[in-house]
């Protein structure tokens, strides 16, 4: 009953939203008729003479006065009904995407979900494309986990076992925290307690912050602390790291609790967020390694901009590649680009981030390292998902003919290479 | 904007101790109740002037989470100055400073000069680190040491300004060679207009350029 009991939430909110949009738009749809006899604003402007103790106008003063308030008022005229046009592009442009978006959930619901394993096997340009412009909010959740897939098998009664065995964690905790506070430091208990119990509390409420929904109090707060502790319980060789709440806020935001559990586990067993997340440095180093050579490819100019401010991938990408962009794009641009990695896997996470360098390119190309640096882990909030999208169509992955999983392989072999000879003198410890 | 020297330092201590709160107090002058998390690394960037000469500060605010101590061990190198900070409402984030020195100075220049900031001064009723105990740990370990509040900026502006004479002092005494960049020192440009001579100072962290 939880989940109806959300659906019936989202659902009233959609329609407040769609009565506030229908109010809105009433109002800007009177006003462009009346512009034409009465501009709004112009209407208190008003041509007078001069108060009677000052001395009068000279004809020729009047006349002036009286063009120049011509002008201003036809001045005004334009710009209004100017802007009248623009709002009204606005409102069509509007209305196409909502009707773009309700034909797609047709066909998703009634011809793409129903035979989900034959189409996505094929994966025919049609859904290809469809699903390129962005899948509808009502199947997006379904779409994901169908496309993320459960090959870890997880079941729903797997992951209450797993939240219980998390909730009994919190209780013993809670219980000895309160007793002997202070005294305890040191030792693995603590290390064990900081790295899953009292971090996830702590980072809950760090994540988007600005929608109020997951701070204490909050309607989800209490599904994401679930969804993270039943996780580390789950997999406490990996434990909660960092980033992880971001991504299970946002399956959270578009499935049902036991299901964004599964699509969670299995999204971080695959193979680049298991690098991430395992904290791999060298294998992270790759996948950078790899980033850059199709970053030199599609954006040579920017490439050794970066290269002469000494600009490494990893200052951005980290947080990028960790989120998902969750935490650095605008979230239903987020979205997106979610919808694609689910669609074409790593290597579309690589080329989202090319796309925004690409979109960005002029104004990082006049910028000196720290303002790169800090216009990079801080994107404009205005960032739209359709130039963004056009950004990264435009970027190829294929360098010198090969692919992406070409490249990153070729990359891995080298490693394997210097293992092999024993030295590793290029990497970080 | 011209400037005589460049500065990197680096912010580091545990998860949540406030390292983002003081870089925006620090460089916005605004505190953030509830701010976002920090994955990987967060930059920031102001002008201070000491002994009447500009200094731009570039400050590194890296995640504090144990499992990403290798990431962030890599921006350690090319900073001249270093803000380890702790929280003085919880005793744990006091009790791991040991591992965070060893890791800075381990993977830092020597001459790295670190201030110990104790935050979140303005919460004295939950305060379980006592101001002594900090002073004691940073005269132990030769350390410039602070309590702040990034929330009612006590303290923050003189933490980063602080950091700072020490490290010009150093410069004067002959300490820092300023003319090898990965003491974090750069010398402003003679030319402000041209943007190139930022470079070398900051990223620092390749072994051989080419990978990352």
């Amino acid at each position: 009953h939880n989940v109806a009991q959300r659906g019936v939430q989202v659902s009233d909110c959609l329609r407040l939203c769609s009565v506030h949009r229908k109010r809105r738009r009433r109002t800007t749809w009177m006003s462009p008729r009346n512009l034409e006899f009465e501009p709004l604003s112009t209407t208190a402007l008003i041509l007078e003479d001069r108060p009677a103790n000052l001395p009068a106008k000279s004809l020729e003063e009047t006349q002036r006065h009286k063009m120049e308030y011509d002008e201003m008022v036809a001045g005004a005229k334009r710009r209004e009904m100017k802007e009248a046009q623009r709002k009204k592009r606005q409102m069509k442009e509007r209305h196409r995407q909502e009707d773009i978006i309700s034909n797609a959930m047709v066909v998703w619901n009634n011809e793409i979900l129903p035979h989900w394993d034959n189409v996505y096997v094929s994966g025919t340009r049609r859904v290809r494309e469809l699903w390129w412009q962005g899948l509808p909010p009502s199947v997006r959740g379904r779409v994901w986990s169908l496309a993320i897939g459960n090959e870890l098998n997880i079941t729903p009664e797997l992951y209450e076992i797993f939240l219980s065995r998390a909730k009994e964690k919190w209780r013993s905790y809670s219980e000895t925290s309160s007793v002997n506070d202070s005294e305890s430091d040191g030792g693995a208990s603590l290390a064990d307690r900081e790295s899953s119990l009292d971090l996830i509390k702590l980072d809950i409420s760090r994540t988007f912050p600005s929608l109020f929904i997951f701070q204490k109090g909050g309607p989800y707060h209490d599904l994401l602390h679930s969804v993270l502790g039943a996780y580390t319980c789950y997999r406490p060789d990996i434990g909660y790291v960092q980033g992880m709440s971001f991504i299970a806020a946002v399956l959270i935001l578009n499935l049902e609790e036991a299901e964004a559990f599964i699509t969670f586990a299995n999204l971080l067993n695959k193979p680049c967020q298991m690098a991430f997340f395992r904290v791999d440095h060298e294998l992270m180093l790759k996948y950078f390694a790899a980033f850059e050579v199709f970053f030199e490819e599609n954006l040579p100019r920017l490439f050794s901009h970066f290269q002469t401010n000494n600009l490494t991938p990893d200052l951005y990408l980290i947080d990028w590649i960790f989120t998902l962009y969750s935490k650095s794009l605008p979230l239903d641009v987020a979205c997106r680009v979610w919808d694609v990695f689910c669609r074409d896997g790593e290597e579309s996470l690589f080329r989202t981030g090319l796309g925004i360098l690409r979109l960005f390119e002029e104004v990082l190309l006049q910028m000196d390292f720290i303002h790169i640096a800090q216009f990079l882990t801080r994107l404009p909030e205005d960032l739209q998902a359709h130039t963004l999208f056009t950004a990264m169509a435009n970027t190829h992955m294929i360098s010198r003919s090969r692919r992406w999983a070409q490249v990153f392989s070729a990359l891995m072999k080298d490693v394997n290479k210097e293992m092999d000879k024993n030295s590793s003198p290029a990497l970080r410890s | 904007m011209a400037y005589a020297y460049l500065f990197k330092y680096i912010i580091i201590g545990d998860t949540g101790v406030g390292k983002s709160c003081l870089l925006l107090q620090f460089t916005d002058k605004r505190f953030q109740p509830v701010h976002d998390l920090t994955i990987g690394v967060e930059f920031g960037a102001r002008m201070i002037t000491i002994d009447g000469k500009q200094i731009k500060l570039q400050i590194w605010d890296t995640a504090g989470q144990e499992s990403f101590r290798s990431i962030t061990r890599s921006y350690y190198r090319g900073a001249a100055g270093a803000l380890l900070v702790y929280d003085i409402t919880r005793r744990d984030t006091f009790n791991h400073l040991t591992t965070w020195l060893e890791d800075a100075r381990q993977h830092s220049n020597s001459n790295m000069v670190i201030m110990l900031i104790g935050n979140k001064s303005d919460l004295e009723s939950r305060r379980e680190v006592k101001k002594e105990e900090g002073e004691a740990f940073a005269r132990e370990h030769g350390l410039i040491f602070m309590e702040t509040s990034a929330k009612t900026a006590s303290n923050v502006e003189e933490a980063f300004i602080n950091t700072a004479k020490e490290i010009y002092e150093k410069i004067q005494e002959g300490v820092f060679d300023i003319n090898n960049e990965a003491n974090g020192i750069k010398i402003g440009p003679q030319h402000p207009t041209t943007n190139s001579t930022l470079s070398g100072s900051q990223g620092g962290q390749h072994a051989g350029g080419g990978c990352c």
